[in-house]
């Protein structure tokens, strides 16, 4: 049983002060944890299974699982089953998608919206995270991110609310264009797609910044500087190679801001108008009737998270091809 | 370098913390309003929301409410993502891409898909909408990010150091209690705190997996639904506070931590 553990032979001196043993010590002689440990750690192998069973099961379960069932209860025509009623595998769910051109204006809707706030997400970060990353120094610069980071603590419904506050008739945007006598009556900034554009990219403004810091923070300066040595003006340096060396951090950063746009349910809700519903607000609506309108919200839950993944993985190749073309 | 362009970039930098602070410290402000009419501007000042706040007894249980949810999600997280942690770093197997593509997919599926997922998955698994099931929801939502922050700081373990426990007659499961644990304590205990904020302020698993009892964000929602009030904003203000707190504190304690070890 103990023919791996070959080490513990060195253990002998122990004996003369048992009495000095600590808890550890106590617990590795106790003799049931041993046989329990010995017989774990028999083999690598037997370690390993030991080890990998638990997460294994729980990824299966609990994050495949949800997204599985989801699937399978998008393909009955019942859910929850009522005690009686038979449950029939049916694709009328998505054919009711596609057949209805009423739906496809939010799903296309969200997906250009997303679009959208992720390009101007990466629009307005970019710069701060380039300046964080290139001309703060070492100290400062986590004390800078730490003051970005603080908003971004508080909830998504609190940030939502202030954005109301901001952006309302007699919000602030509005008092100070009336104060500056720029306008007599204020603008209609909200329920329109501008207001949930400024949500959205208010919620999801870190998201970008993260993986653009770290991805312009780990280029080195000198290759900025060999390039000003050679005559290559600021534009020039950016654009053969900043730009094209936090690609990486561009394309992560935009697919996670992207995904998370797209999922967005209180935001649109509560910034957005009827000319701005988006396709989030449309699988809600399904859960709040009757049970039977399950399986249609779950059938567009799973078109829109294909729709997203397929966008996001398209992007992703993309810029996979891009950055290989820039070091060929 | 570029003075110019340094200039330039530090004023862009100023313009986007007063793009990120000056909402909230709007919203601060309007708490304070005498009136029960939100908009600028503000011409005289009360504290009364705020007294108000506790005399409401539905905003001081759905505060305790969603930090019990918070606590109890974040437990569960820590404990599965750790041990994800420990399988994936610095081992090759079979299967382990799969495995770490899983492990992240919570996190990566949009806000509507998941709680649709959580919520369909709960009616299956005969979970009733309550208190259970945001724990659940939460727990498994919050899995990646713990994995991710252990796993970083596992890779930065030396390797010698278990090898000398193991030399010395440690078997692993004590070389991983009192050798990776204690070194894994700032990651577990960053991560913890993230959870606990992630947990806090989640809005769209809490709505769609609750039952008759609020959490916080699903109560403010549905104040907020039924018209903006400065008794909002003096509830958003407390958690606001609270959450902004928790973070800067955490934020020091690990970095002390991590540099300390």
């Amino acid at each position: 049983m103990s023919d791996d553990v070959a080490p513990r032979a060195g253990r002998g001196p122990d004996t003369a002060d048992r009495k000095r043993l600590t808890f550890w010590g106590t617990l590795s002689s106790w003799t049931p944890y041993r046989l329990v440990v010995g017989l774990a750690t028999a083999s690598p192998r037997r370690q390993f299974l030991i080890l990998a069973a638990f997460p294994l099961l729980w990824v299966l379960t609990q994050h495949l699982g949800p997204m599985l069932q989801m699937l399978r209860v998008s393909f009955t025509d019942a859910y929850p089953v009522a005690p009686g009623v038979e449950q029939h595998f049916t694709l009328d769910n998505y054919a009711r998608f596609f057949g209805d051109y009423i739906f496809w204006q939010p799903f296309f809707r969200t997906l250009t919206f997303a679009g959208v706030f992720t390009f101007c997400t990466l629009i307005l970060t970019y710069p701060v995270a380039y300046f964080l990353a290139r001309h703060v120094s070492r100290k400062n610069q986590m004390l800078m991110l730490l003051l970005l980071l603080i908003p971004f603590w508080v909830g998504e419904i609190v940030r939502t609310y202030a954005i109301m506050i901001l952006l309302g008739n007699t919000g602030a945007v509005n008092q100070l264009l009336k104060w500056l006598s720029l306008i007599d009556r204020p603008i209609p900034f909200m329920y329109t797609s501008f207001s949930m554009g400024v949500g959205i990219v208010y919620l999801t403004a870190l998201y970008m910044l993260l993986p653009l810091y770290s991805a312009l923070e780990k280029l080195p300066r000198s290759y900025n500087e060999a390039a000003a040595d050679l005559g290559a003006s600021a534009w020039t340096r950016f654009r053969r190679i900043t730009l094209p060396l936090t690609l990486e951090g561009i394309s992560s950063g935009c697919t996670l801001v992207f995904l998370i746009s797209t999922g967005f349910y209180a935001t649109p809700v509560l910034l957005g108008g009827p000319s701005t519903t988006v396709f989030a607000e449309t699988i809600a609506g399904f859960f709040h009737v009757a049970g039977d309108e399950w399986p249609t919200g779950a059938a567009f839950a799973t078109i829109m998270f294909v729709a997203a993944i397929f966008l996001t993985g398209a992007f992703q190749k993309l810029m996979n091809s891009l950055r290989k073309g820039d070091t060929n | 370098m570029n003075r110019g362009n340094r200039i330039l970039l530090s004023c862009v930098y100023w313009a986007f913390v007063l793009y990120v602070f000056v909402p909230l410290l709007l919203m601060i402000l309007m708490g304070f309003k005498d009136s029960k009419f939100i908009g600028f501007p503000i011409r005289s000042w009360t504290l009364d929301w705020y007294t108000g706040v506790f005399d409401d007894a539905a905003v001081p249980s759905a505060f305790v409410y969603s930090v019990v949810i918070a606590v109890l999600a974040t437990m569960i997280s820590v404990f599965v993502g750790t041990w994800i942690a420990v399988l994936l770093e610095g081992r090759k197997f079979l299967g382990r891409t799969a495995m770490f593509g899983l492990t992240v997919l919570p996190a990566l599926v949009p806000g509507i898909i998941s709680a649709i997922a959580f919520r369909i998955y709960a009616r299956w698994l005969g979970i009733e909408p309550g208190m259970g099931a945001i724990v659940w929801a939460h727990a498994v939502h919050n899995v990646p990010f713990v994995a991710l922050v252990v796993m970083a700081r596992l890779s930065t373990l030396p390797k010698s150091q278990i090898e000398a426990a193991r030399d010395l007659g440690a078997d692993p499961i004590i070389a991983f209690l009192r050798i990776t644990l204690p070194y894994l304590v700032p990651a577990i205990l960053g991560a913890s705190i993230f959870c606990l904020l992630l947990s806090f302020d989640d809005f769209v698993r809490s709505f769609f997996l609750g039952g008759y009892e609020p959490t916080l964000p699903v109560l403010i929602f549905a104040k907020l639904r039924s018209g903006m009030s400065p008794e909002i904003n003096a509830i958003a203000t407390i958690a606001l506070v609270l959450t902004a707190a928790i973070g800067i504190w955490a934020e020091r304690f690990t970095r002390r931590m991590s540099k300390d070890t």
